[in-house]
This record gives C-alpha cells, structure tokens and sequence, in this order.
C-alpha cells in the first residue's frame, strides 16, 4: 500500500465570508478526512488557526459574531474627515482605524497560542509593506501572525513582526496554495472568496476599494492559474456562493455564510474521495 | 514551416517605457520585423508610436510635447469640491484629482488623429474595465482615445468613458499582457516589462496608497509572467532594462538614457532571438 495522502487545506483571504472555513471543516469531518495541515491569509488565517487547534464548529460561530462587530473600525470616522481638511498625518506605521479594539477581540481568543503549541502544522500568509514580498509565518506568536495578515492596507496600521513591517497577505496572495505545495501536500483543498465590485461610487474610499478588489481578484484569477498548471490535478477549489453580497459586518449571516461554505465543500467530495480511495 | 510571428508586448513604466525605442532601433539594425505590439500604460504609447511606424526620432519628439509636468498640474475643480462637500458635488466613478482636458488635447495632437487602422502592423492597446475588473483589449478607433483609457492612472487621472464603460489603468488588471500576445497567435513573444517603484519614505496617505499600488501591481507582474511562461509552449523573451537611478513619472529630460537602456537589455537577448528565428 502506498503511503497516506497529505492532505492541507488553504483558507484564502474574504474578511467574514471566511467563516464558511467552518462548514467546510465540519463536512470534512463527518467523511473522515483527515487534514494534516492548514494555511490561511487574511481573514482566513483566522479561521485556519482556528481548524489547527481543532475548535469546535459551534465556538467559531460565536467567536466570529464577536468578532465580526462595527467598533473594530473604531475611529475610522474621524480619521477621514481629517483626511479630507488636511489634518490627517499618515506613515507607514499609520492606518485609518484605531487597532486597539481589534486587537483586544484578537488577543482574547490567539492571545496565548503559539503555533507550536497547535494540533497540526499551521502557517499565515502577510506582505511586507516595504518591498512587496509575501511573507510565510509559522513560528512564535500565532495572534502576531493573524494581526499581520488581516492589515487590510490603509484600514489598519501594519503589524511588525522581527522588524518587519507587515500587512494584508491578500496584497501578494490571496489563496496561497503554494505555501502548501512547497510543504509536499498531496491534496490541496483550497478556499477562496472572490471580492465584491460595487456598482456605485460615493466617496474616495470607494474608488480606493474598488481599485484594491481590481488588483486582488486579478492576483487571484492569476495565482491560481499558476499553481494549478505547475502542481498537478489535486488541487480541489472550494468556492462558496453567496445568495447576495455579505458585508464586513452582516453577523447576521454567518449562520448562512457557514452552510455555503459546507455546501461548496460536499461538491467537491467525491472528487476528493476518488483521489483518495485511489490511494 | 512558415515564418514565426513576432510580439513585441510594452508594459506598464510611464517614461521607463520609452526604453521600447531602444529595442526598436537595435531590432532595426538586426533587421528583425514585429508582426504585432502590445502595450499597457506608459507602454501604449510606444506600442502606438511603434505600430504607426514612426521613426525613434520622431516618437521622441512625440513623447517630448506630449508627456510635460503640465498635464497633471492643474488640479480638478470639481474633485476638490467632491472631496470636500460630496453630499452637494456628488461623487462618483468619474472622479480623478487632475483635470484631463489638457491630457487629452495632448494625445490627440501627438498622435496626430490616427486611429487603429492606420497602424503598419496590429496594435493592442489594454485598460482595465473600472465595474467589473477584467481586462479590456481595444484594437478599434482612435489611438489617442485608447491610450487615454490604458493610462488612467489611479486617483490621478479620472478613469475614461468609452463605448459606454469606464475604463481605468491597464495595469490594474495586468502589468505586462502577454496574454494578449499568446491569443492573437504570436509564436515569440519578447516582453519588456518594469516593476513599479516603491515610495522611499510613505509620509502621507495618497503616497500609502502608491505604495500599495506599488506592492500589488508588482505581485501581480510575477504571478502572470509566471503563468504565461508556463502555459505558453513556444517563447517568451523577458527584456527588463535597469536604471541606475529612479525615473520619475514626468523625467522626460532622461529619454535618452532610457531609451540607451533599453537598447543595452534588448542587445544582451539578440544571439537568443535570432537562434529562435534560423
């Protein structure tokens, strides 16, 4: 018999839709898959650090209510109406948004984890600001990491971690499958969350946004374009629909945000028990 | 077999792509004919040149009245009040802080009206569609109105309305389209591409915003370099000048050395390029 399949799971960046992390977990689950390592960016860093340490399904819904609430954007509003008298000063450390509320939600849950500590092997994808560069974490502190990759760039101050400076990982890699192959996985089951284009634009952040989601959908298309040319077939998309858009904040539809996520990931299934039945 | 097609494809690099003309004049020398060119941003402008068959002298000459530090100095009106009260001047998918008429009077007189079918050989000039992202190929009408959309840099210039749709910067949806090159058939494809300068110190936030610019067009240089060159089974032909010194958006008093750059980078692929052409 040949040896057991590496399984890895890759949770891309998608702010609170990367809750449908868990309806895939719990579908894998119930079929006895089993995952021997997890990388997220972004949002879904969050919910990959989450499936590492074996949280149970019902915690990640009520975390990710906590979580997911309108004060994280704490000053938010002031920021920009300095910004638009001028008095708004900005640097490379600076972000629109006073981070001590997400913060605080961070440390509460990933406060005391180290990513040695985890179940299984974990690993956060961020973007050094300075030169561009992706950037893979996977030693010390796993709120630092998730602090780092979830920078959405102007929204939150970068996050410095062994000099670095970092921010958003969906600024170099969205869905970084690579992580996951260069790891030697033999099935990647990979999760990805396109963004949302908006139809109308009225104010100068909703031009920046809309010029942000351009350069990460294409990143994106791209990236897993390439990967899914140079590693061969065992790359299984999973890519929830959603009735219509979820925002930031729509709490209110995690509850249905993770039954999409399941219900893309029992399309894939017999896919996945094919590969592994073939053994 | 019949003779290989040949692309020239010009990314993204505002004046650095003047480096083009370098590559046209050693091409010149060695006798070697582009059957089509591609160009993207700054680099619509020399694919345009290139394909209406003007010679280095004149696309320089070109470049010089079109491309001044005037065109992005008159701050829009209108912007400042959007920004300012945008519940009574309404905000919207038009907004660009320079006023574009004097852009747009300067690429029309550069080009000297000509349109599409006035190229020598096909030109495909990219913009990136502002509603839903993807990549647009315009190849029909007036040249000047295509480079205007592929070079609607962000929050500088107001993106272009064209055929209906608003069209923003080719480079938001690919810095260097070689895939553009890859579907009209071309069997070499000889790419010259330029990655975007980062901001050497961020000190306020439109520069943040360059620099985030910056850090996503340039990943997603690499990621479709890296795709095409893997999906395209015949060649493709990485020319990537290098500058001593950074070239700035409006350093058209550098052309020279740029486009002696882009001479020196394309000389080293030559003995490549012809081995592929015998």
């Amino acid at each position: 018999m040949s040896p057991k399949k590496r399984i890895s799971l890759v949770i891309g960046s998608g702010g609170i839709k990367c809750a449908a992390a868990a309806g895939l977990w719990r579908v894998l689950k119930s079929e006895n898959i089993e995952v021997d390592s997890v990388v997220g960016c972004s949002g879904g860093s969050m919910y990959a650090a989450l499936i590492a340490n074996h949280v149970p399904e019902k915690d990640m819904e009520e975390w990710s209510r906590k979580l997911w609430t309108s004060d994280i954007m704490q000053g938010y509003t002031e920021s920009l109406k300095a910004s638009k008298d001028g008095s708004l000063r900005f640097n490379e450390r600076s972000g629109l948004v006073d981070d001590s509320v997400m913060n605080k939600k961070l440390q509460d849950i990933y406060g005391a984890w180290e990513f040695s500590d985890l179940k299984m092997p974990f690993k956060v994808v961020a973007t050094e600001l300075q030169t561009g560069e992706k950037v893979t974490l996977s030693e010390g502190s796993v709120f630092d990491a998730i602090r780092a990759s979830l920078a959405i760039p102007i929204i939150f101050p970068p996050w410095e971690v062994d000099g670095r400076l970092l921010i958003d990982g969906a600024a170099s890699d969205p869905l970084p499958i690579d992580v996951a192959i260069q790891d030697g996985a033999d099935i990647i089951i990979a999760m990805g969350f396109p963004l949302d284009y908006r139809a109308r634009f009225r104010s100068m952040t909703a031009v920046q946004e809309q010029l942000n989601s351009i350069y990460i959908n294409n990143i994106l298309t791209s990236t897993y374009a390439f990967y899914n040319l140079a590693h061969h077939a065992e790359i299984f998309p999973v890519i929830p629909e959603f009735d219509g858009p979820v925002s930031m904040f729509d709490v209110d539809k995690i509850p249905d945000v993770i039954e999409q996520g399941a219900e893309a990931a029992r399309k894939q299934l017999p896919h996945i028990k094919r590969l592994l039945a073939d053994g | 077999m019949g003779k290989p097609r040949i692309a020239l494809v010009i990314g993204s690099g505002s004046v650095k792509c003047a480096a083009a003309l370098g590559l046209m004049k050693v091409f010149e020398r060695e006798k070697i004919n582009v059957d089509m060119v591609v160009g993207c941003s700054g680099g619509s402008i020399y694919a345009s040149l290139i394909a209406l068959g003007w010679s280095v002298e004149r696309a320089t000459d070109a470049t010089l009245k079109m491309w001044t530090r005037e065109v992005t100095a008159k701050r829009s009106n209108r912007a400042i009040l959007q920004l300012a009260l945008p519940w009574i001047f309404k905000f919207d998918e038009s907004f660009g802080l320079i006023d574009d008429r004097l852009i747009n009077r300067r690429l029309r007189d550069g080009f000297e009206g000509a349109s599409f079918a006035d190229t020598k050989i096909p030109l495909f000039v990219t913009a990136t569609d502002l509603y839903n992202g993807e990549q647009t190929v315009l190849s029909k009408g007036l040249v000047a109105d295509a480079v205007r959309a592929s070079i609607s840099i962000p929050y500088i210039f107001p993106p272009h309305k064209m055929n209906g749709r608003f069209y923003v910067d080719g480079y938001q949806s690919d810095p260097l389209p070689i895939g553009v090159a890859i579907r009209e058939g071309a069997d070499i494809i000889v790419a010259m591409g330029f990655e975007s300068p980062y901001q050497e110190h961020v000190t306020s936030l439109m520069r943040y915003n360059f620099q985030i610019s910056s850090v996503t067009s340039n990943n997603l240089l690499k990621t479709n370099y890296a795709f095409h060159n893997l999906a395209h089974h015949s060649e493709i032909i990485p020319i990537l000048p290098e500058f001593e010194h950074p070239i700035k958006l409006f350093d058209t008093d550098k052309l020279p050395y740029v486009i002696e750059e882009g001479e020196r980078a394309t000389e080293q692929q030559i003995p490549f390029i012809k081995s592929l052409l015998a």
